[in-house]
């Protein structure tokens, strides 16, 4: 068990015997020195979200989830292919990689880690910086370099993101995935 | 069948957590007729509420008052089948045994834990919230406050309309404060002093004594009291006597029960009140006041005090609002009166703020309503 204030965004905490991920975690000083902390929580195998309070002191019990690393393989009726060093394959439907469905692209080579509790695939995690190519934006309308005016660009799979204003078609950029915002233009994966 | 409630309040200091507990298992036994156990840890200090009304509680067997069972929360806990809505308040932590006799019921305990009062903006969003606990129960948080979105405030029915009624009525209030022994000179204005230590307080007592008004100053029996003294210039006072220095006369009363301690402040032109319970009742009473909020670590009760003073003053001219936030400010840092003290001078028009301030949260949620209304949506 560890108390409610250790846990951080990212932790796992268990209740009802379904992992939950910590998605924000706010503390506030209550009353006479107390305090609580608010966090909004994400069920790891619905997707569901819920928001709890906890006194800082009280007890939680924290999950450690196991991870390895896996690339994506192919997609087929909806079910995404993982793949391990060793070759085993990992499916995972749609609902299990909601969050990370946008970035997901035929041929993207990144590292991903697949995510198990209990022992089953749960979900599939992106390194927290990729790089995806653009095959679609309209043209610079003011020449603008200095990377704050931006505009809509769509990705290969579709996804449509904000990129800087000086982006082009072909042109390969940086996305954080933890906010799903352009972060840079970047050089194409080797 | 009614429904059994049990009320846990482990007193951590003054009369705060206990004062609030016993005002709402009043209130939910006399107006939603719930079966109810107040379980307290210190009893002691629960007599001095109860004192005024001639009870005495023992730690030894459960004492019947207005319909509460008022128990003693030993340190070793007896066998005790929960009921079916469980409270604790401000955080304090339930006994194992009793938690583990909650999991174990068919129809599991509604449980709640009410938060301490605060009007920051935080509070709306956290209150109602489920708070899973590790053994498959949960638990819910309540805060108390001064928004719809929050659980709102202890109010007894027809409090208002009582208060206003004794308001308007000079006999009612000379008979009352004849009662408590209290003959305040007619040209004097009557103020009640409820606070915790204060290290300004001999500067705002001389400002007072220097003044060109009176006043005559009602100090129940508290943490204030020595340092009243030292500013008399006295070892001890006797309560009932009227001690006077300059424009100042203080006189010292005994502890007073939950409804005279009100109709005190509905006596009174300007209350000084702190905490929680004498806060709320000082809001009920419609007249000016002075808060001394708990103090915390890190100046925490700044940021409520600031929260407070923002929803507070929303209505009041820029010189009112400016001349009342200088005048909590420095009372609530130790620090002399400013302005020459014009909060107490009646120079500001804070009693009708007051009376409009009172109106407006009298639209707000009723707790102890709000409680109930949770469980019965629960069930």
């Amino acid at each position: 068990m560890k108390t409610a204030q250790e846990m951080k965004p990212n932790s796992v905490i268990l209740i009802d015997g379904q992992p939950w991920m910590v998605q924000k975690a706010e503390f506030t000083k209550s009353g006479r020195n107390s305090a609580i902390v608010k966090m909004k929580l994400k069920n790891l195998l619905s997707g569901s979200t819920t928001e709890t309070v906890y006194k800082t002191d009280d007890k939680v019990e924290p999950v450690i989830l196991e991870r390895i690393a896996v690339t994506y393989s192919y997609v087929a009726d909806s079910v995404y292919v993982f793949m391990d060093e060793d070759y085993n394959q990992y499916e995972l439907n749609e609902d299990d990689i909601e969050s990370v469905l946008p970035y997901i692209v035929d041929g993207m080579t990144d590292i991903c880690e697949a995510v198990f509790f209990e022992g089953k695939v749960i979900s599939v995690d992106l390194p927290t910086m990729i790089v995806r190519q653009i095959t679609y934006t309209e043209g610079s309308a003011r020449g603008d370099t200095s990377g704050k005016v931006m505009k809509p660009a769509k990705l290969s799979n579709g996804t449509e993101i904000k990129v800087a204003d000086f982006c082009e078609i072909d042109d390969w950029i940086e996305i954080d995935t933890r906010t799903g915002e352009y972060k840079s233009r970047a050089k194409a994966p080797v | 069948m009614r429904t059994r409630w049990d009320i846990f309040c482990h007193v951590v200091d003054n009369y705060g957590d206990v004062g609030v507990c016993w005002r709402l298992a009043k209130l939910l036994v006399a107006e939603y007729d719930c079966n109810l156990r107040l379980w307290v840890d210190d009893l002691d200090t629960f007599n001095r509420l109860c004192a005024a009304d001639g009870i005495t509680l023992s730690n030894s067997t459960p004492t019947l008052i207005q319909g509460v069972s008022v128990n003693y929360w030993p340190s070793i806990w007896p066998e005790v089948a929960p009921a079916d809505v469980v409270l604790e308040t401000f955080g304090c932590q339930l006994p194992p045994a009793y938690i583990a006799a909650m999991a174990a019921r068919e129809v599991k305990s509604c449980w709640l834990n009410l938060e301490y009062l605060s009007a920051e903006d935080w509070v709306g969003g956290c209150n109602g919230l489920p708070s899973p606990q590790p053994n498959g129960l949960q638990k819910y948080f309540f805060f108390p406050g001064f928004r719809p979105d929050t659980g709102g405030l202890l109010r007894e029915a027809g409090l208002i309309a009582r208060r206003r009624s004794f308001q308007q009525c000079d006999s009612s209030r000379h008979q009352f404060l004849e009662r408590i022994g209290v003959n305040p000179d007619p040209n004097a204005a009557l103020l009640s002093l409820f606070c915790y230590e204060n290290s300004a307080l001999a500067l705002w007592l001389n400002t007072l004594s220097e003044g060109e008004t009176s006043y005559h100053i009602v100090v129940p029996e508290g943490r204030i009291g020595a340092s009243v003294c030292a500013w008399l210039g006295r070892d001890d006072y006797v309560l009932g006597v009227v001690y006077r220095r300059g424009q100042v006369s203080i006189q010292f009363i005994p502890f007073l029960s939950q409804n005279d301690y009100d109709l005190l402040l509905w006596s009174c032109d300007f209350n000084v009140v702190r905490g929680e319970d004498s806060f709320v009742r000082a809001q009920w009473a419609g007249r000016p006041f002075l808060w001394h909020i708990y103090p915390q670590q890190d100046a925490a009760h700044l940021v409520k005090l600031d929260a407070f003073l923002e929803v507070y003053s929303a209505g009041l001219s820029a010189q009112c609002r400016s001349a009342l936030v200088s005048c909590w400010h420095a009372w609530n840092n130790g620090e002399p009166p400013v302005g020459n003290s014009t909060l107490l001078s009646g120079e500001l028009d804070l009693t009708g703020h007051a009376e409009q301030w009172c109106r407006h949260i009298e639209g707000q949620n009723n707790l102890a309503e709000s409680l109930v209304q949770f469980y019965l949506n629960s069930v």
